[in-house]
């Protein structure tokens, strides 16, 4: 009852710092999905219902743009549904509006974990009359493709942000490579985490039992330190709830992906099914005994699961780099696997193979895939 | 070999460790200690396993080629021995039957009433539930996390299909071994992992990256049993007890590392918190057995990761502590403070001795530690607790009992300070990565350091608490009289 309480109050406070106009707004949400959204500037395409944004233009710019109608005055956030954004890039949201038609409104945008941060615009001078128009500009190198799923406007009043922290919490965190490492507990990026919320709530419960204790000494002491536990006990588990259904969820799609498959089909239904199609039929060139097998590939992690894959052969791949030995310290018999890596030729009226443009070896192609080859040195 | 014949084999190596454990006679029997089943079962199991990786690096030394009979005949051999042995005892079969007695009335909470025994119910269903859904990843997933096919099963892939323990060099030993040492990301990493794997490999007959994991799930679910067990015998009740393995088996990060088994930071994590927890036992009943237990899992914290080395060297301020219960606790707080004191000379100066510059740089990336440790969900709400545990229960933390416990949180408190706020090791504080599998090695032992403290402290308080409202004593009163616990 305490913690639910100061949790309540927590959650007050949390909203008088987090409501940027009205707290109880009668507009809708509005939502534009990638139906809506168009790319006026930049490379990308549509998959998977998102806008995959591949490259920037001549200038370094990403544009991309939605038409509008709202009325300012309804709508506080600007959200965007985003990830995989370069964090060192510099993001603009940009709009217009009929009380200023010729001119362009622009704010930064924050990113953190890949993700765009909402945007707060209900307190921008330009934020006036009906937006006709808004528009994501993006600028910097893109190392990686980049996605937008969807945009919002919100209202954000109280109820719409506690929805929106309670999506963030209960947000499905699936496997990724980097799940073992760090376990977010729900989206990416939280305003309000949730082991903080419950600690605070249980610090002002303690605090509050503990002054009350001070007014009221025949209260007694021990129940506080029972009061504390409870509550500790009953705030881990509500993480652990909300952890136990991620990997009840979990669960199901590695069943969905993985479930009553042999090694070999579980290995073809996994995220590197293609490399691995081709070590496999690399491996039945390869002689039963282990052979000394070097693996290039620009990738690292093609690199390194073309190695794992590889195994019991006695493989060398370069576990930093994307560097091949030089060719004196190779020797008749050694193999060559690449995949996917420019800087290796193979010329097979000679029988010659070089690399990164050494000295050629002799060398037999034994087998060819897309982006790939397996060859024996001579 | 299918997948009955490997759970059959880890069954085998877990009831080898338990028998292992149960035929160390005892002072006290076992059926009066309460958890001494629980423990027996958990301590042992994990030792088992530990104990059948050295069984495969003997017989690779002996030239013998792995296979079930040879792990599995030779194991099976010793276990009834041992079984035989332990039931001429006198009483042994009446010990037994009253520990099953004991094991299906505890299990049930039949001991329970009330509430007390639908919350036991409750949690162990909670629980269980828990490790079915570990389970079910560990069983379907093929390996996945990156250092586990980089560095740690690698060793595994070659060790069984050539069965035996083939060297694995760095790149130039490598080129100049000619085809006869292997090569990975972690040539020079300890093989305890790897042999694991190749065990539940042998067990299946064939190789098989899902499944080679389940011994990382049985040794959280045999760790599960050991912490219960180590609870009730420091005196924790049934329910308090599990309350307490719940707590430490569902720490996030603790559970994917069983979830995407393959890194040696959970079984380091578990054999750590158990060998801990034997010490303290051992420094409580002085009984051989749990010397055996810390002593088992003291070799294999090393034999698992680098870091074990370090973490291993843990034992001895408890020891310090636990056996010289006045100046052990002067000892190592002085060592402590010299530690720390070390820490910021070397950070404030330059010196260089022998041309290597000794001097630390200190600076922390405290966003990042903010979010592993108290934004992020990997611990729930554990250093919140610890913290506040240390806050409130700073009277009751060199207390006999806890004393020797809170030398061995804080010692590795300190390491992990040291690694993460002096070293390069920053940057994987930053970018998330090793600061929290570093921190999983002394996690669940923090947690069994919180629930004592607490204890102590909530103790600490109901006895101010009487003393305050006892009427004072006055000559007219006679002396209270003298009242014995039964």
């Amino acid at each position: 009852m305490a913690l639910t309480a100061s949790c309540a109050v927590i959650l007050l406070g949390y909203l008088a710092f987090a409501v940027p106009a009205s707290w109880f707004p009668s507009a809708p949400v509005k939502q534009w999905s990638v139906r809506d959204l168009t790319l006026p500037r930049g490379t990308g395409g549509v998959a998977n219902n998102e806008l995959v944004i591949t490259d920037a233009d001549a200038t370094g710019q990403v544009y991309i743009a939605v038409t509008t109608d709202l009325r300012a005055r309804d709508y506080a956030v600007i959200s965007w549904n985003a990830h995989n954004v370069p964090a060192d890039a510099s993001v603009h949201f940009l709009w217009r509006t009929d009380y200023a038609p010729k001119k362009i409104f622009s704010v930064p945008v924050g990113v953190e974990a890949g993700r765009l941060l909402p945007i707060v615009v209900a307190n921008d001078a330009g934020w006036l009359g009906r937006v006709t128009g808004i528009g994501l500009a993006v600028r910097g190198a893109l190392p990686q493709p980049f996605v937008v799923s969807a945009v919002a406007a919100k209202p954000s009043g109280a109820a719409g942000i506690l929805q929106d922290r309670a999506r963030e919490w209960l947000a499905f965190e699936p496997w990724s490579g980097t799940s073992i490492n760090t376990i977010t507990g729900g989206d990416d990026a939280q305003s309000l985490p949730l082991p903080m919320l419950l600690a605070l709530s249980i610090a002002l419960a303690a605090a509050a039992m503990w002054a009350r204790q001070r007014w009221r000494p025949a209260a007694g002491t021990l129940d506080i330190a029972a009061a504390v536990a409870i509550m500790f006990v009953a705030s881990w588990f509500v993480l652990d709830a909300r952890w136990a259904l991620n990997l009840a969820r979990q669960a199901q799609a590695t069943i969905a992906q993985y479930g009553g498959k042999n090694w070999r089909d579980k290995h073809l239904a996994a995220e590197d099914a293609a490399l691995f199609e081709f070590v496999d039929r690399a491996r039945a060139e390869l002689p039963a005994e282990p052979a000394r097998i070097f693996v290039a590939s620009e990738a690292q992690y093609f690199r390194q699961r073309a190695a794992y894959h590889l195994y019991p052969h006695n493989v060398y791949a370069n576990p930093q780099r994307n560097e091949l030995p030089t060719p004196d310290r190779l020797k008749p018999g050694d193999w060559m696997l690449v995949y996917q890596r420019r800087g290796v030729q193979f010329d097979p009226s000679l029988g010659k193979l070089r690399w990164d443009g050494g000295a050629p070896v002799s060398a037999q192609m034994k087998l060819r895939g897309e982006g790939a080859a397996l060859f024996l040195i001579e | 070999m299918s997948l009955i014949g490997l759970v059959l084999g880890l069954l085998l190596l877990c009831a080898f460790g338990i028998a292992c454990l149960a035929a160390i006679p005892t002072k006290t029997p076992r059926t009066s200690q309460p958890g001494a089943v629980a423990w027996t079962i958990g301590a042992g199991g994990l030792a088992g396993l530990f104990l059948a990786t050295l069984w495969l690096r003997a017989l690779s030394f002996a030239g013998v080629h792995f296979g079930v009979a040879a792990i599995a005949l030779p194991i099976a051999a010793a276990t009834v021995a041992l079984v035989g042995w332990i039931a001429r005892r006198g009483g042994a079969r009446d010990a037994l039957r009253g520990s099953l007695r004991d094991m299906g009335s505890a299990l049930s909470g039949s001991s329970l009433e009330g509430t007390a025994r639908i919350l036991w119910r409750l949690l162990l269903l909670w629980v269980a539930v828990r490790f079915a859904l570990l389970f079910i990843e560990v069983a379907t997933r093929p390996l996945y996390p990156w250092d586990a096919w980089t560095q740690w099963a690698t060793k595994a892939r070659v060790w069984y299909e050539l069965g035996r323990i083939a060297p694995f060099a760095r790149t130039d030993d490598w080129f100049a071994a000619g085809g006869a040492a292997y090569y990975d990301a972690g040539s020079h990493y300890p093989g305890t992992v790897g042999l694991l794997q190749v065990l539940a490999c042998n067990f299946l007959g064939r190789w098989d990256d899902a499944l080679m994991n389940l011994p990382f799930w049985m040794m959280a679910v045999a760790f599960a049993f050991a912490v219960y067990g180590a609870l009730r015998g420091m005196g924790f009740e049934p329910l308090a007890a599990l309350a307490g393995t719940w707590l430490v088996s569902s720490l996030p990060l603790a559970n994917a590392h069983v979830a995407l088994a393959g890194y040696a930071d959970l079984p380091l994590a578990l054999c750590f918190c158990v060998a801990m927890l034997a010490c303290l036992r051992w420094l409580e009943a002085r009984e051989p057995a749990d010397a055996a237990v810390a002593l088992m899992l003291l070799a294999a914290v090393p034999l698992l990761k680098i870091p074990g080395r370090i973490w291993a060297l843990f034992a001895l301020p408890a020891l310090v502590v636990g056996l010289m219960p006045r100046r052990g606790r002067r000892i190592v707080g002085a060592g402590y403070a010299v530690a720390v004191l070390g820490l910021l000379v070397l950070a404030q100066t330059n010196p260089v001795i022998l041309s290597y510059q000794l001097h630390l740089d200190f600076a922390p990336d405290w966003e990042a530690l903010a979010n592993s440790f108290f934004l992020y969900d990997n611990w729930h709400l554990l250093w919140y607790g610890a913290v506040a545990v240390a806050l409130l229960g700073r009277r009751q933390l060199l207390a006999p009992q806890v004393a020797p416990l809170t030398a061995v949180v804080a010692g590795g408190v300190l390491f992990l300070m040291f690694v993460l706020l002096f070293t390069n090791a920053r940057a994987w504080v930053s970018d998330q990565t090793t600061v929290n599998r570093a921190t999983l090695h002394l996690a669940p032992l923090t947690i069994i350091w919180m629930l004592v403290v607490f204890r102590a402290w909530a103790q600490a308080r109901r006895d101010a608490s009487v003393a305050a409202v006892a009427p004072d004593p006055s000559p007219d009163t006679p002396p209270p009289a003298t009242v014995t616990a039964t």
